[in-house]
């Protein structure tokens, strides 16, 4: 579905690249995860992504068209966006949910609009929010909408920029089971970034490591090894394997 | 289902507060048309309406009144939605037309034409009647006009170069605002007593300028604004989540800034070049407007134009009833006025919309 090629991009002309060279490709319906330090390029990939910014070299295609090429509102039907920080406006759920269609009716949303954004809110089980204004939501039912939104758009792929950066525990599970769900069900792929490894193992068909700007390993949970994770972080950590699934602890350095 | 009813009923609420908005502008012109210095009966101004009074109460009410009143809910709505598409494009609750330095480029050019001109292109005497009217009664204006015009393409242009951020837009019409106001300390520092005080008279902002004719001009880029605006409500809407989203939902954010800033500012900068400064307005009303109603630009801009001319209707009736025959500069009583409305306001527990 997406397929990125030696994709360039630095922030100024004299700068340093921040992008040197990704090559990355996400199947149908698969959910990617991008692990890496702060600063190695993960939220301006994905900007670079979402047309947010011109990359400097490089392609992205999507299933087969090419993304740079593509005009805001189709790239908008193809690909959406649930950012780290989420601010909406004083707006009712309703209406923020509705903004997600935006691509679709430009000036003022239809019924067709309407009843999709029904669906979703139904189907999110949001229903008993429509009305109340978003700004007065909980950081976890704010990230809940802020999917919702991203779903009106009926996108194929979900970008979803650290879902987890400012929930609780409790949040931070509805907010992956939810994720995955849309996944699953809707056949949607997601690619996102985590910290959390072991949430990562979770959630993740597909792993990216990135480090200065470049995906340097890829592939599915059996890459993720002491090994990688030591080139990737600078960080030791010890993996044991319980029941077939792969627990990631700290190893080195005592806290 | 009860949320449905909830939505509807939010939905009513704000049909109602635009229809009652509307309803209160219509009601206040007319109190307007018979409040004035030349204590005229209620019976008179009715009379003067149907144009059956003397021929002096006629031309009052037709041809001082009325375009006054007209002046005030079109630069009132003007001056407020300005506000309010400024705050939203620059993501900073304290833009306003002033702050790309429209006002302030719109008093050097007026400034300019005053005093280096006399009020005229073709007459450099130096005789009190030339001044503010001058040879071409329009020459100040457009002077006015195109200085904040050239202001406004500057900034924007600047702006353009690099990515068009809210930040450094802000920063610039600061930086250019502040060049206008230091050119207009040395224009006035050589200019001519009556020079100075016609060019200080000027910048009072005073409704009593307006004449049918400026009043079309006025409406016609006030209408356009308002439709263009209110056609784009919900690329503001989008807006407010931030660029990177709003771009993602596939608004073309530069674009829609661009535009929509230039339009601003040139709605502003005509209404400015008629009527002199008029502060203030493009702040509280569009916040007044937001803290009570919320930030849906579908109902914050129609909102937002009909409590602008609410209170420059207000301001405008006060200051013709407490100038003692002869009215105080509307600028001034809009601030005195809703300042502390809007720090009510904003002090209320209502104040958590943005």
């Amino acid at each position: 579905m997406l397929a990125i090629e030696n994709l360039h991009f630095r922030y100024s002309r004299r700068g340093p690249l921040v992008l040197n060279g990704v090559d990355l490709e996400l199947k149908d319906g698969e959910i990617g995860i991008l692990l890496g330090k702060n600063g190695s390029g993960k939220t301006t990939l994905f900007k670079t992504i979402l047309g947010i910014q011109r990359p400097e070299s490089g392609s992205i295609r999507f299933d087969g068209e090419d993304l740079l090429k593509m005009n805001r509102r189709e790239r908008a039907r193809r690909i959406a966006y649930v950012p780290q920080a989420i601010h909406f406006g004083a707006l009712s759920v309703y209406d923020t949910v509705l903004m997600g269609r935006v691509s679709y009716f430009g000036y003022k949303a239809g019924r067709e609009d309407e009843d999709a954004v029904e669906a979703i809110l139904r189907d999110m089980k949001l229903e008993d929010y429509a009305a109340r204004n978003v700004e007065e939501l909980s950081g976890g039912e704010r990230q809940k909408i802020a999917i919702a939104r991203a779903l009106a758009q009926e996108p194929r792929l979900l970008v979803f920029d650290e879902p987890t950066g400012n929930l609780d525990i409790a949040n931070e599970q509805l907010i992956l089971s939810e994720a995955r769900r849309v996944a699953r069900e809707k056949g949607i792929g997601i690619l996102t970034s985590l910290h959390d490894l072991n949430q990562a193992l979770e959630l993740g068909d597909r792993f990216f490591f990135m480090k200065e700007g470049k995906i340097c390993q890829d592939g599915g949970a059996e890459i993720v090894t002491e090994n990688v994770i030591f080139e990737t972080f600078d960080a030791e950590v010890r993996i044991v394997e319980i029941e077939g699934k792969k627990i990631i602890m700290n190893g080195g350095q005592k806290i | 289902m009860r949320e449905q009813t909830d939505l509807r009923k939010n939905r009513r609420k704000n049909t109602a507060a635009i229809c009652l908005l509307a309803l209160a502008v219509l009601v206040l012109a007319f109190v307007c048309l018979f409040v004035g210095s030349s204590h005229m009966s209620l019976a008179d101004c009715f009379a003067a309406l149907m144009k059956r009074g003397t021929a002096a109460q006629v031309r009052i009410i037709w041809n001082i009144r009325i375009p006054r009143v007209l002046a005030a809910i079109i630069a009132g709505a003007g001056l407020s939605i300005s506000g309010l598409i400024m705050q939203t494009d620059l993501n900073n609750p304290m833009a306003s037309p002033s702050t790309l330095g429209v006002s302030n480029a719109a008093v050097f050019g007026a400034n300019l034409s005053i005093i280096a001109f006399a009020g005229g292109f073709l007459d450099t005497g130096n005789h009190l009647s030339s001044y503010t009217v001058g040879a071409n009664p329009y020459a100040t204006s457009l002077m006015a006009f195109l200085f904040s015009t050239a202001s406004i393409l500057l900034i924007l242009g600047l702006c353009r170069l690099r990515a068009f951020q809210p930040g450094v837009v802000v920063l610039a019409g600061i930086a250019i605002g502040s060049v206008w106001t230091a050119a207009t300390t040395i224009l006035q520092f050589y200019a001519t007593d009556v020079g100075l005080s016609a060019a200080v008279i000027w910048t009072f902002g005073d409704l009593g300028r307006a004449t049918y004719r400026t009043d079309l001009i006025m409406a016609v880029v006030v209408l356009v604004g308002l439709v263009f605006f209110v056609f784009l409500s919900w690329q503001f809407n989008a807006l407010l989540s931030g660029d990177a989203a709003a771009k993602s939902m596939g608004v073309a954010v530069d674009r829609l800034r661009f535009i929509s800033m230039l339009l601003a500012s040139i709605i502003t900068a005509v209404c400015v070049s008629f009527l002199g400064i008029i502060g203030f307005v493009g702040i509280i009303c569009p916040h007044v407007t937001k803290r009570l109603l919320g930030q849906d630009h579908r109902v914050s801009i129609p909102a937002s134009a009909l409590s602008g001319s609410i209170l420059l209707l207000l301001a405008d009736t006060a200051s013709r009833s407490l100038g003692n025959g002869s009215a105080l500069p509307v600028g001034a009583i809009t601030s005195l006025l809703g300042a502390p409305f809007f720090l009510a306001i904003i002090f209320s527990r209502k104040g958590e919309h943005g």
